[in-house]
């Protein structure tokens, strides 16, 4: 497949860093200004297939050692393409770029960063064709709806002002339309069965508004994988009917949860952690979890070393949240999701979160309602349950107004004063002794009742 | 009817916050009338767990059999008997070729299981007895109310394998007592179907092979959490401290103390009595073995020299000033070398006297005197906090007079001793690995020592070949001696045990793991113990974190990695990071800390699917055989606990690989690609029977060289459940190691591609093509399970 290319091509050279004194030249990086890459859908009569362009000096004409702007430009056509996968594509050239061995390719956009070894060089390694021919074979063979490719490549600075302004262009109206896409706008959700050959029962669904858990999956992403590889694990939803609009339940999530998860899943609200939440695998980045003291939720994200407020850290949480089932209170979530207006919605949402640790305060800083910020605690405020309500309180935190007058500011007492056992006439037997206990009250923290016979070593069948 | 199964302790005065406290104030009843009784029940049933106890809490030796029977259909025992006899009984010997059998009816397919079951009874039997000892020694210190705490916050499954088998969850170190007497009652039970007449069919005895090695993998697990819990050692941490490793690295101007073995107590009273008497500056604590790594578990000051061969070596070297063992894998004739250097020797262990006078109720002074003054070359002290003191005062007195006095030869020397060589070639045969001693002795003779010193790093340091020289030449010190310069650039990195994986890393690499960025998990244990086994295994370890697979390590193994740099002069430890992430070199530690690898793929059925793990073995093992891509190598294993830790893995469903020398642990488990019918799982969701193709194709392979290891390895990664992307990224490491290694494409990826996104697209012509020739059909991914039962529980 890769005959005429003068490197190896594969996997296995994706992890290759190149440094400095191994470098033969360098395009786009951090002090080149005009640099990008950019995948655009057009009609099949105006894509010339197969044909790479060099626009500028090509790598034979580079001087070695210096560093030279790049723009990748690709463009598509196919009877079944849509502008929505011009980033999921645009994202394979990362990947793919990295199979090259003596050849780096590092970020995305306008932010791109490549290197070619000098031993790459040397091997004959002479022309950025080679990498557009090694793009286009790879593409075309992974995604067989695209039917005609052209490549160019823009090295020359004289030229390449114009382009770069174009993509950014490009950029901004992509991610102005995914920001603007609502559940309400689509037709059809995705749902993701990777997780399953690990948590069997789990059944992910991903909406323009609900990124997947484990924050590897947007709707546009979901939408061409299911479209690449139709009978692959990531597949169309039918919305159906809405049946509650504010806890996101539909018809045909509803449908596709009880099928999928063998009937143990039979309704899903997807902006809501109570009820019948979404269920959670094991891999998912953080955790809301409800508060009862303060009727509010924390969150807490894998990366989280500390206890949380309520004492747990994430993951004693994680034990209780994972595993596909649908338990109340205990939520797993992706950061992006944190950053959709649906968030937790049907609870209300940022009003009713009222901790998390402060480095994710400042990573979503413009996701959080501009009044709410200072109302939310984080480790570096209070570390109790306590100290929690005293904080809420004095911030008027929102989540206030739900507390009943005669609970507010007070932590109810966990371990309660009734007796775990009360009996008229309660007999047993201990050390040789029958004793009757009459109108007894046991007390306990906890008691753990199990059958009179215990298995015993050895008896294991 | 519900009863209250409760331990009443009468005697219990003082009231924790877990004991419940009764009180009235009469009470009638058959005995009679009490007035103002108090009863304080200590411990309401022994746990506060929640999770519903599984099938086969604390299973008998046949408890798992159906289980075991499964993977032994799939991977029938091959034999490869590495003695024809039976001598166990004075009927014999019994001659056992063909289809004869011995005196009692034994076939030779059988008698081979039954050497291999003794094995890893006498394996598992070690790591209960050693676990026992670190129980007990804890308890002396900290008290049975001490908690066990392998991890901190970040290990919620704080003891998975003993959740799995045992059914409970421990919480103290007291708790670990009624699992020891659980595992001691098994090892005495299997070891007893050894005996003459006793279990006879070979599945049966391969059968008891996989559950005495679950009996070892719990043993092993009970050591290291309470060792961990009790010593302060690195709590599941990836940034576990980075300590010197090789002899090059020790100061031979201080008195240097050597500890060789497993059982770390003396080492650690040695460490403390040094801190005590502000001596930790001025004495250096040396080890070889799993002590080494456990002693530096304790304090980052310690050295490791190397792994188990470094035994003769370092002590010829005559660097050590006091030798101490303690137990397991420790060279018998210890003692006879160390008083060859002039070095007192120190026996701690019970299980290994040597011999030696019992001092350990004599005064310490008196033994220090005795020692230094030479009127006894070794004794014998079981206390380990005696051992401390007097171990540290022996080493500073005969410091200065020995002088640091080895047995290492000048080249004139050597020359002089090579020239009594008669080229018999006894030592070429005694060999284990057919060394070209007769050869190098005679270039010699004439001044070149290359060849002798080009030995040094294919030698295990057995000793053999000076036993078999007629003209008592010492030929392993003239090797060492010729690689004496190689000896004292011997100094490197190791990043010492780290212990448990986290949940939370677990969770972290999920993502990876189900979309197939990381390909599989590779476990390297047990001694790298073979002609350059441990630079091969430095190698191969390196080539899979490369690779973005997860590699974990233990033991000696995880000492040799240590002993390799890169062309930048880095180890593997300091070139990757330590974390159970994509292209991580885990080290969790000694031997026992194996136990933390099986943890982990434990763990991911408790962490993802919310399997529960208590008493539930079956269900996991069936789990992690069918979803978890790890593999353990054990390339230059010869002990019986390596045989008994690799039976561990097994009953899990993990496959091993093992050096070219492993064919002589008597028979390999395979499994046959060739019959279709063998390869067929249930589908979880439909009850459908689907054909999955030989995944893993065999349990426990021995492979000639370290091509052909690591190319097994990236195959065996393979699993029932990849994805389509997973699949994909996992042939595309088999195939290319198998092209860079092997110089071919593989001829069976056809058998391993289920639909075309199985296929890796670099490759996609060429696969295209095998799949052609081989009448190719698509098939379904199911979701896999060898267990009926599992189907029924997914239709209610």
């Amino acid at each position: 497949m890769f005959d005429d290319i003068p490197v190896e091509v594969g996997l296995v050279h994706a992890g290759e860093r190149i440094r400095k004194n191994d470098m033969y030249v360098e395009m786009g990086g951090p002090e080149i200004k005009e640099k990008f890459e950019l995948v655009k859908v057009r009609s099949l009569d105006v894509v010339q297939d197969d044909a790479i362009t060099v626009i500028g000096p090509d790598i034979s004409d580079m001087e070695p050692g210096k560093k030279y702007p790049l723009g990748i430009l690709i463009e598509i056509a196919g009877a079944q393409l849509e502008e929505d996968i011009e980033g999921v594509i645009e994202r394979r050239i990362h990947e793919y770029a990295n199979y090259l061995e003596g050849f780096m390719h590092l970020n995305q956009r306008y932010d791109i960063w490549v290197r070619l070894s000098r031993k790459a060089y040397n091997k004959g390694f002479t022309t950025l064709a080679y990498f557009g021919r090694v793009l286009m074979r790879l593409l075309k063979n992974e995604l067989p709806i695209i039917e005609r490719m052209q490549i160019t490549f823009f090295t020359d600075p004289e030229k390449i002002p114009a382009v770069y302004a174009e993509a950014r262009h490009a950029y901004e109206a992509r991610d102005a339309r995914a920001r603007g896409l609502t559940d309400g706008d689509v037709d059809l959700f995705y749902g993701c069965a990777l997780c399953q050959s690990f948590a069997p029962s789990h059944v992910c669904v991903i909406t323009p508004q609900r990124y997947a858990n484990c924050g590897a999956i947007s709707w546009f992403d979901g939408r061409a994988a299911a479209r690449i590889d139709p009978k692959g694990p990531i597949f169309p939803i039918e919305k159906g009917d809405c049946l509650d609009t504010v806890r996101g339940e539909y018809t045909g999530i509803n449908e596709s949860a009880k099928k999928r998860s063998l009937g143990q899943v039979s309704r899903v609200y997807l902006y809501s952690a109570f009820t019948y939440p979404h269920t959670s695998c094991g891999c998912f980045e953080g955790i809301a979890f409800y508060i009862p003291e303060v009727e509010g939720f924390g969150i807490v994200m894998r990366g989280y070393r500390n206890v949380t407020v309520n004492g747990l850290p994430f993951s004693t949480m994680a034990d209780s949240t994972a595993g596909g089932r649908q338990v109340d209170g205990f939520h797993g979530i992706s950061l992006e999701y944190m950053r959709s207006p649906k968030f937790i919605a049907a609870d209300g949402g940022y009003e009713r979160i009222v901790w998390m640790p402060a480095d994710l305060k400042e990573q979503l800083r413009e996701f959080i309602p501009g009044d709410l910020i200072e109302k939310i605690a984080t480790e570096k405020d209070v570390t109790t349950i306590s100290d929690l309500v005293t904080f809420l309180t004095k911030a008027s935190h929102p989540v206030i107004a739900r507390w009943k007058p005669e609970e507010a500011g007070t932590v109810k007492d966990a371990l309660g004063a009734s007796p775990v056992f009360s009996a008229g006439e309660f007999p047993f037997q201990a050390g040789g002794f029958k004793i009757i206990l009459k109108n007894a009250r046991i007390y306990a923290d906890k008691v753990t009742i199990v059958p009179i016979k215990p298995k015993r070593p050895g008896r294991g069948e | 009817m519900l009863s209250i199964y409760t331990t009443l302790n009468p005697g219990v005065e003082r009231l924790t916050g877990k004991g419940i406290n009764i009180r009235f104030k009469e009470l009638q009843s058959d005995i009679g009338f009490i007035k103002d009784l108090e009863l304080s029940i200590g411990k309401l049933s022994e746990e506060r767990w929640s999770e519903p106890q599984g099938p086969t809490p604390f299973p008998s030796i046949i408890a798992l059999r159906n289980w075991d029977r499964q993977l032994l259909k799939r991977y029938p025992p091959f034999y490869l008997p590495f003695c024809d006899l039976c001598c166990l009984c004075t009927y014999g010997k019994c001659d056992l070729t063909g289809t004869k059998r011995g005196a009692c009816g034994i076939t030779i397919g059988a008698q081979q299981s039954r050497m291999v079951l003794l094995a890893t009874c006498i394996g598992a039997a070690t790591h209960v007895s050693h676990a026992h000892e670190l129980v007990e020694c804890a308890i002396r210190k900290y008290g049975a109310g001490f908690p066990l705490d392998p991890g901190g916050l970040a290990v919620e499954v704080e003891a998975p394998v003993i959740r799995l088998v045992c059914g409970i969850k421990p919480e103290k170190l007291g708790d670990l007592e009624g699992v020891l007497e659980y595992l001691e009652s098994q090892v005495t039970c299997l070891l007893s179907s050894v005996h003459t007449g006793q279990e006879g069919d070979n599945l049966d005895l391969e059968s008891k092979v996989l559950h005495a090695g679950m009996i070892d993998q719990v043993g092993m697990e009970v050591a290291d959490i309470a060792q961990i819990s009790a010593f302060g050692y690195p709590k599941a941490d990836p940034d576990a401290p980075l300590v010197d490793l090789g002899m090059a690295t020790v100061d031979t101007t201080k008195p240097v103390i050597l500890i060789i073995g497993h059982n770390v107590p003396p080492a650690i009273s040695i460490v403390d009595y040094l801190a005590a008497h502000r001596l930790t500056d001025e004495v250096t604590v040396t080890g070889i073995c799993c002590t080494a790594i456990d002693v530096t578990r304790y304090t980052a000051n310690a050295k490791i020299i190397g792994p188990i061969s470094w035994q003769l070596r370092y002590i010829r070297s005559g660097i050590p000033d006091v030798i101490v063992v303690d137990e397991q894998c420790i060279r018998t004739d210890a003692l006879y070398e160390a008083e060859k250097i002039h070095a007192p020797f120190i026996a701690t262990s019970e299980k290994n006297c040597m011999g030696l006078p019992n001092r350990t109720q004599d005064p310490a002074d008196a033994i220090v005197r005795d020692l230094v003054s030479g009127k006894m070359p070794g004794v014998l002290i079981l206390d380990p906090a005696k051992v401390g003191e007097v171990t540290v005062r022996v080493a500073r007195e005969v410091a200065p007079e020995r002088r640091k006095v080895g047995s290492l030869l000048s080249t004139k020397e050597i020359i002089e001793l090579a020239r009594n060589c008669t080229q018999c070639k006894q030592c070429r045969r005694a060999c284990p690995n057919d060394l070209h001693i007769p050869e190098s002795m005679k270039a010699a003779t004439k001044g070149n020592t290359t060849m002798a010193s080009d030995m040094y790093e294919v030698c295990v340091g057995c000793g053999r070949c000076e036993q078999a020289c007629p003209q008592n030449i010492p030929i392993h010190t003239i090797i060492i001696s010729a690689a004496s310069r190689t000896m004292g650039e011997e100094k490197f990195r190791c990043r010492t045990g780290r212990g448990a994986i986290q949940d939370v890393e677990i969770r972290k690499v999920g993502g990876p793991l189900v979309l197939g960025e990381i390909p599989g998990v590779v476990a390297f244990v047990g001694c790298a113990n073979y002609p350059k086994g441990g630079k091969e295994v430095a190698e191969m370890c390196v080539e899979f974190a490369k690779r973005r697979y997860i590699v974990c390590t233990s033991g000696c193994s995880a000492i040799s990695i240590g002993m390799y740099r890169d062309e930048e002069g880095k180890t593997p430890y300091e070139q990757y990071p330590g974390s159970f992430d994509a292209g991580g070199i885990v080290n969790v530690g000694s031997c026992v800390a194996n136990a933390h690898i099986a943890g982990a793929a434990i763990k991911i059925a408790s962490i993802f699917a919310r399997r529960n793990l208590r008493g539930n073995y079956e269900e996991i093992a069936d789990y992690v055989y069918n979803r978890v891509g790890a593999v353990g190598v054990a390339w230059g294993a010869m002990s019986q606990k390596a045989a008994a830790i690799a039976s561990g893995f097994w009953r899990l469903g993990i496959p091993v690989v093992v050096g070219p020398h492993g064919t002589k642990y008597r028979r390999m488990l395979l499994g046959r690609a060739d019959r279709d019918e063998d390869w067929y799982v249930h589908d979880r969701r439909t009850g459908n029977e689907v054909y999955v193709g030989p995944v893993p194709e065999h349990l426990f392979f021995s492979a000639e060289t370290k091509e052909e290891a690591m190319v097994m390895i990236a195959k065996l990664c393979m699993r029932p459940n990849d994805t389509g992307k997973g699949r994909a990224i996992k042939l595309t490491h088999y195939i290319d190691l198998h092209k860079r290694l092997l110089g071919t494409i593989p001829d069976d990826i056809y058998r391993y591609v289920r639909t075309m996104t199985d296929v890796p697209i670099t490759e996609k012509e060429e696969i295209t093509r095998q799949l052609h020739a081989h009448d190719w059909v698509e098939n379904t991914i199911p979701d896999p399970t060898l267990l009926l039962w599992q189907i029924k529980k997914q239709e209610q």
